[in-house]
């Protein structure tokens, strides 16, 4: 059946219609062969033209619509809606631009006649080769992944799972809780950090709806909001969860011991282990570079000594799927490691210690039960905190180095109420409502402080340590037994594989970039994909929680089960007939959309994750795919048009 | 006289965006340049290209989005791979390599859009109309 194609031009006003003949060229196009009819209207897109569009595809009879007017980022959609409730397939009209891409950059009336013709008559070239498409539509996916079990990812999974949500944390530590769980007190409440936050860890694990992978890492994902998938490998702990009472037998016979990450170097673990007393699954874990066994000793002391027969030295890796409507990332932040800077001696001088590993002597879990100790053994009489190292190198203002800081120094003050104890410090930065008070208190509990404007630097000292400040003529020299040093805060050291893997953009300083750093703080700019607290820029703990809530907040409102997703109409697809099995586009698909069908050796488009871009098209060698409203023949018979 | 024209292929997210851009602005360029759409310039095909010399067409522009900016992550890049072999292939056919031009306008770059429409206008206008044996 020959096509009946009506041409309408839009003169937008005086927009397009001072600048374009318009009349003429509707005179021009009336015989062209499958044009039924042309036409001009004052202003297509008003209410007016629509109902004029309406009636005249309806009582034309049109198959094909091309309308000549503005770019099609303004009215395409509006346009298309009233082809279809006219009865026209949506993907039957044609659009040509005559506003911004003619009339506006063509002051010579006549040329711009003539550009105009020539792109309405690609239009209408193009016009009889358009197809008819189907919008699908899938349900959404409700569930969703939280990486990183920190205080944040805690928050996220209890407020979705508190609305009925499936969820599914994924740890990379064989335990959850984060850093905070290695605190003994936090600020600014002074409260017990592993009381606090035990219940949340319980409720976590005991949830039905959660399910927690400890020991894991997100491989892969695929999709876009509301319809990823993702899969999660969780890797071999070599112990139960099912059979395992976490009663500690096989920690002694352990012949290995190593440096303990989790007590910051600080104490020496087995090759079997758990993180530290409390540590949530309380599963011990084999540190498989470690142990005996895998690296070909015959040692079973271990499994000889488990009364429960937990221990399975032939566990493998497992990789699990999962389908998930958004993904809250929360994997936190970790300090840098001060040995960049050298005038602070760490990791050369004795008794220089980061903020985190004075924690961990503090802490009643910790290497020592609590016991603030120096290397030696003995207590130390004078300690001195160093703020903002690595500020000036990094670039930013941690936020948070100032107060915990302080926080150490009044624990400090309380547990060794003799020690001097000095705070070296650039600009005190203590801004929220109840921080400014602790900062009062320790002074006033004789933390002496000493503005020394990042000139620290640290030397050994007849078996104590010189802290030299201020500038070389002027400078002074503190001596003390032990120092603390407060490190910037940075983005732990697997985000930028997780990045890569979500492809999600870092800022400067290698945290998530967020989408609005004022009205989408937890949002990246990838829709259905979040990142909240410090792995998004260094916070505190109430932060991180409050940009958890924040992020569950906008899934529990976003995502809602039941609803259905549009997908991508215009996707491309394989003919079978002419594929020849190459897989070029298999490796081209930025979106891992086409994979092969074993059977038939051919690819094959998976519609919910193809986004249309086309490039599988162009490469194909074989002209097997086609790009669905952006044909080759389509593209061919445009070029026709405006070429002439 | 009439003009050669020449066809210049745009990239959905930023390059179409980028000419409308020039057009809010109002900024002038020559009438002989014609653009069409495509969603990414990794859609791009080289017989495109051969297929507007064909049709009359002295010149092709390919304009996409910045390296690191394509919608679709990578289609540009590809873009740069398929376009250099198709400017190697069009010289040994005796056809000036100049007369397609690949670059990248974002799609706030009315301004960019402008002055590479005006350069590649003047640059074929150097060379004259494509004479196809
Ligand atoms: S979308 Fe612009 S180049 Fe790919």
């Amino acid at each position: 059946m020959a096509e009946r194609i009506g041409v309408y031009v839009c003169k937008c006003g005086p927009n397009i219609g001072d600048k374009v003949d318009v009349d003429a060229i509707v005179d021009d196009v009336k015989g062209i062969e499958g044009v039924a009819t042309a036409k001009s209207h004052n202003l297509l897109c008003s209410a007016d033209g629509l109902e004029f569009l309406k009636s005249e595809i309806e009582g034309e009879k049109l198959t094909r619509v091309v309308v000549a007017a503005c770019t099609p980022k303004m009215y395409e959609q509006k346009l298309m809606r009233a082809c279809e409730e006219a009865g026209l397939n949506p993907f039957l009209m044609q659009m040509t631009n005559i506003r911004e891409q003619c009339a506006w950059v063509t002051p010579d009336k006549a040329l711009a006649t003539r550009k105009a013709r020539s792109l309405v008559m690609a239009a209408i070239n193009r016009a009889p080769l358009l197809e008819p498409i189907e919008r699908k539509e899938i349900e959404v996916q409700a569930d969703v992944l939280v990486v990183g079990g920190g205080v944040a990812g805690l928050e996220a999974c209890l407020s979705l799972a508190q609305k009925g949500r499936k969820v599914y944390l994924v740890e990379k530590s064989p335990c959850i809780g984060g850093l905070a769980a290695r605190f003994e007190e936090v600020y600014p409440t002074m409260e017990c950090a592993p009381c606090m936050i035990a219940p949340e860890l319980q409720e976590v694990l005991q949830k039905e709806n959660i399910e927690v992978f400890t020991h894991s890492e997100v491989e892969e994902t695929l999709g876009s909001f509301g319809n990823f998938s993702v899969k999660i490998r969780r890797k071999a702990r070599y112990v139960s969860e099912e059979a395992c009472i976490g009663c500690g037998a096989c920690f002694e016979p352990c012949p290995v011991e190593v440096s303990n990450e989790y007590d910051e170097g600080l104490s020496k673990r087995k090759a079997i282990y758990v993180p530290f007393a409390g540590a949530l699954p309380n599963v011990p874990v084999i540190d498989k570079d470690n142990c005996k066994r895998f690296k070909g000793e015959e040692c079973r002391a271990c499994e000889q000594a488990c009364p429960f027969g937990a221990i399975s030295f032939d566990d493998k890796d497992e990789v699990i799927e999962r389908k998930v409507g958004a993904i809250i990332l929360a994997t936190g932040a970790t300090l840098l490691d001060p040995k960049a800077l050298p005038q602070y001696g760490y990791g050369k001088l004795d008794n220089v210690v980061t903020a985190l590993q004075l924690e961990r002597l503090n802490a009643s879990n910790g290497p020592t039960g609590g016991k603030v100790l120096l290397k030696n053994g003995k207590e130390p009489k004078s300690i001195a905190f160093v703020f903002c190292v690595g500020r000036k190198e990094k670039e930013y203002c941690s936020g948070i180095c100032c107060m915990y800081s302080i926080k150490l120094a009044h624990i400090m003050r309380e547990k060794l109420p003799d020690a001097k104890l000095y705070c070296f410090y650039s600009d005190i930065c203590v801004p929220k409502k109840e921080h400014q008070q602790w900062y009062d208190r320790v002074v006033d509990q004789g933390v002496e402080f000493i503005r020394s404007n990042g000139t620290v630097a640290v030397t050994a000292d007849k078996g104590k340590l010189a802290v030299k400040h201020g500038t070389d003529s002027s400078g002074k020299t503190v001596s003390v037994d032990m120092v603390v040093l407060a490190p910037a805060v940075e983005p732990s050291s697997d985000i930028e594989k997780l990045a890569g893997i979500l492809d999600t953009s870092r800022d400067d300083h290698g945290f998530f970039c967020e989408e609005h750093a004022l009205m989408k703080p937890f949002a990246t700019a990838l829709e259905g994909v979040f990142a909240v607290g410090s792995c998004q820029g260094p916070k505190d703990i109430g932060d991180a929680v409050a940009q958890a809530g924040a992020a569950a907040g906008r899934v529990l409102s976003r995502l809602v089960p039941g609803e259905k997703l549009a997908l991508e109409p215009m996707v491309a697809v394989v003919d079978e007939d002419l594929c020849s099995g190459c897989k070029t586009c298999i490796l081209l698909c930025p979106y891992s959309a086409i994979t092969r069908d074993k059977e038939k050796g051919t690819s094959v488009v998976d519609e919910a994750l193809c986004r249309g871009c086309g490039t599988c098209v162009a490469a194909c060698p074989s002209g097997a795919i086609t790009a669905k409203q952006f044909t080759r023949e389509q593209i061919l018979a445009e070029i026709k048009g405006v070429a002439k | 006289m009439k003009e050669p024209t020449i066809v210049g292929f745009l990239c959905n997210w930023c390059s179409y965006e980028g000419a409308d851009r020039a057009g809010d602005a109002r900024l002038e360029y020559p009438a002989n340049i014609r653009t069409v759409r495509v969603m990414c310039s990794g859609r791009v095909e080289p017989e495109f290209v051969l297929h507007a010399f064909r049709e009359g067409a002295s010149g092709v522009l390919i304009l996409g989005c910045h390296p690191g900016d394509c919608h679709y992550k990578m289609g540009n890049y590809k873009a740069r791979r398929r376009i250099s072999l198709l400017k190697k292939t069009l010289e040994q056919l005796g056809i000036e390599p100049e007369r397609v031009r690949l670059d990248w306008v974002a799609a706030g770059e009315g301004e960019r859009f402008a002055k590479v429409a005006n350069e590649m206008a003047d640059t074929i206008k150097g060379l004259g109309p494509l004479e196809l044996s």
